[in-house]
């Protein structure tokens, strides 16, 4: 892909340029936070933000309840939604993508227990399989992030094994199958360079999907644990003063939205590019 | 039997594995989570040893741990789940008040987004690339990312707070006295004396959680119903019509709908059981007394006896939504038919 192609591509563009802003404030949470996310200031509760008069030139997002600085903890939240997103991410590829591939290309048996497994996955829907996940294990950061994980693994592997199997039906693999190719250089050398389209569109998606339930978890009041700012929490913190300041719901669901949609848009966009026939839908 | 029949009949048996591995899952809760529920139900001290044993027999938990699946299976079939331990009802008793007004909220918000989603969704495939093709897809772009207790948080916001038009919480005005008939408060509100003020305190109550609840399935809904009719124009039969000099409406509503309609209505009928399921956030936000609010109160209580009555009703939910759907779009659809 092209440097060209990719600036055609719209989508493509505003999901990659929305998403290195997010991932710029990943890298500057490193560098620079104004205070520490969980450091009270006593005097300074529910300060307003820059763009209502009379905010405290000190605190640009204003404070919160307790009166901690918001573009803080902001910051620091942005490495527990990327990181989440981007663990499980990882995982879910790892996973369920090396199941898809053995399940399309052993078939038989093997294909008939995983599929099933991956479909008990799928008889609930993701928010409760999510919160079943954390109801057995209790909940926190790696909880999460197993949970999230679990959930997205169906949708990675019903495509990967269906690419799989179209993949497997072609001339090259019977060729390299002749040839005497062990079944794993078939499966990780041929078959996986082959089917990288739908892993790559899928892990976008896995990537929001994980950021999301994690949100949500944190929102419900069993994902991450506070006072770790992770934004769903946030949110959760904020409901209970949509009356006096609802600003303090404004910043960490704004991130929230377009942190998704961004990855969104890269997948829409990857999908375009990389597969023409789905072009223009 | 026909194709039909043995589709189904597949289907019906995946779905009984499936079951099978949930209810396992569900059995295995209790046991999973760490101290046995009998000290969890008579606390850390003050136990004696009689009185565990006691319990343990009470509850089955000193037969062997495949003797107490098959118990849990067999009750849980006919729909016996134990009572409640933090309110001491049965849990069937609990769940059948409970159901309408889930029901009621997802059929309300389905209804929306069905409507304003299709309408929206073939504007945009009729008029491409204009104004209206531009914003549905814009709504169904941002719809899909929007987390939705964010977005229920800001309607409650500008609709409740700010503007005061809707209420924030609960099923009716606290000045109506509603008899419990159907548990569907829009029907039962007429049956109450001051019907129409009822009626519409309990639609007024309806209307925000709907809304909130419908916009995700709006967005998928908008979605498919712009590919689909893409789809289908680009088909030759639609030149063909065309050619015979059929007028657009004739072509839209006649040709591009009925071929369109498969997809559409899958969607539709899969996001059903994604409503009726999958209402946890915003019956908790709205405090809407149905079964997903139940269900995380459940869960916070440790009550565990209603959180697997829970997560069966969501499978089963789930799984006939898929079936229903499944053999509908194959009775509507003959190509499908054909292609087996």
């Amino acid at each position: 892909m092209k440097i060209k192609h990719i600036l055609k591509n719209k989508n493509l563009t505003i999901g990659l340029v929305l998403f290195s802003f997010f991932a710029l404030l990943v890298l500057l949470s490193f560098v620079i936070t104004p205070y520490s996310y969980q450091e009270v200031f006593a005097e300074n509760q529910l300060n307003l933000p820059f763009w209502k008069s009379g905010a405290n030139p000190l605190f640009w997002l204003g404070t919160d309840d307790l009166g901690r600085d918001t573009l803080s903890r902001i910051l620091i939240g942005s490495r527990f939604s990327i990181g989440i997103g981007l663990v499980s991410t990882v995982i879910s590829i790892f996973v369920a993508a090396s199941l898809g591939l053995i399940s399309g290309y052993y078939k038989g048996r093997t294909d008939l227990i995983i599929n099933q497994v991956m479909e008990s996955l799928q008889a609930l829907p993701s928010l409760l399989l999510a919160l079943m996940v954390v109801v057995i294990l209790g909940s926190g950061l790696f909880n999460t992030i197993l949970s999230v994980t679990i959930v997205s693994l169906p949708a990675m592997y019903r495509l990967v094994r269906s690419a799989a199997l179209i993949e497997c039906s072609k001339d090259y693999v019977q060729a390299s199958t002749a040839l005497g190719a062990s079944h794993t250089r078939i499966i990780f050398g041929h078959l996986l360079p082959n089917c990288y389209t739908p892993i790559l569109v899928q892990s976008a998606v896995c990537f929001s999907e994980a950021v999301l339930n994690a949100a949500a978890l944190g929102f419900l009041g069993l994902g991450v644990q506070a006072p770790y700012p992770e934004w769903g929490t946030m949110l959760s913190d904020a409901k209970n003063y949509i009356q006096q300041a609802p600003w303090l719901m404004t910043i960490p669901g704004i991130c929230l939205l377009f942190l998704i949609l961004s990855t969104q848009l890269i997948s829409d966009g990857l999908r375009d590019q990389l597969d023409p026939k789905l072009r223009n839908r | 039997m026909n194709s039909l029949k043995v589709s189904i009949l597949n289907k019906l048996v995946r779905i009984l594995i499936s079951f099978f591995f949930i209810s396992l899952v569900s059995f295995m809760i209790i046991r999973l989570i760490p101290g046995d529920p009998v000290t969890h139900i008579l606390g850390e001290r003050g136990a004696t040893e009689e009185r565990m044993q006691e319990l343990k027999k009470l509850y089955g938990l000193d037969q062997s741990l495949l003797k107490q699946f098959q118990i849990f299976v067999s009750q849980a079939a006919v729909g016996n789940f134990g009572e409640s331990t933090v309110s001491h009802q049965s849990v069937m008793s609990e769940f059948k008040v409970l159901l309408p007004a889930t029901i009621e909220l997802a059929m309300l918000s389905l209804i929306w987004a069905s409507v304003a989603g299709v309408l929206l969704g073939i504007l945009a495939a009729v008029k491409r690339n204009s104004l209206w093709d531009y914003s549905a897809i814009s709504i169904s772009t941002i719809g899909f990312a929007m987390p939705i207790f964010w977005w229920a948080l800001l309607c409650i916001f500008f609709f409740s707070v700010q503007l005061q038009w809707l209420p924030v919480s609960g099923r009716i005005g606290f000045e109506f006295e509603v008899p419990y008939v159907t548990g569907f408060f829009l029907i039962d509100s007429l049956l109450s004396e001051n019907s129409w003020a009822a009626f519409l305190s309990a639609l007024r109550h309806l209307i925000l959680p709907a809304f909130v609840l419908g916009t995700i399935p709006l967005a998928m809904i908008t979605r498919i119903t712009r590919s689909a009719f893409i789809d289908v124009e680009k088909e030759d039969f639609i030149r063909t019509a065309k050619a015979k000099g059929l007028n657009q409406s004739q072509i839209i509503f006649k040709h591009v709908m009925k071929n369109a309609m498969p997809q559409i209505l899958t969607t539709i009928g899969l996001s059903l059981g994604q409503l009726l399921t999958g209402a946890i956030i915003t019956e908790t936000l709205f405090s809407w007394p149905g079964i997903g609010r139940w269900l995380i109160k459940s869960i916070e209580a440790r009550d565990y006896p209603v959180v697997q009555a829970g997560l069966f009703y969501s499978m089963l939910i789930i799984a006939l939504t898929n079936v229903v759907v499944d053999a509908g779009i194959e009775k509507l659809n003959p190509r499908m038919r054909a292609a087996k």
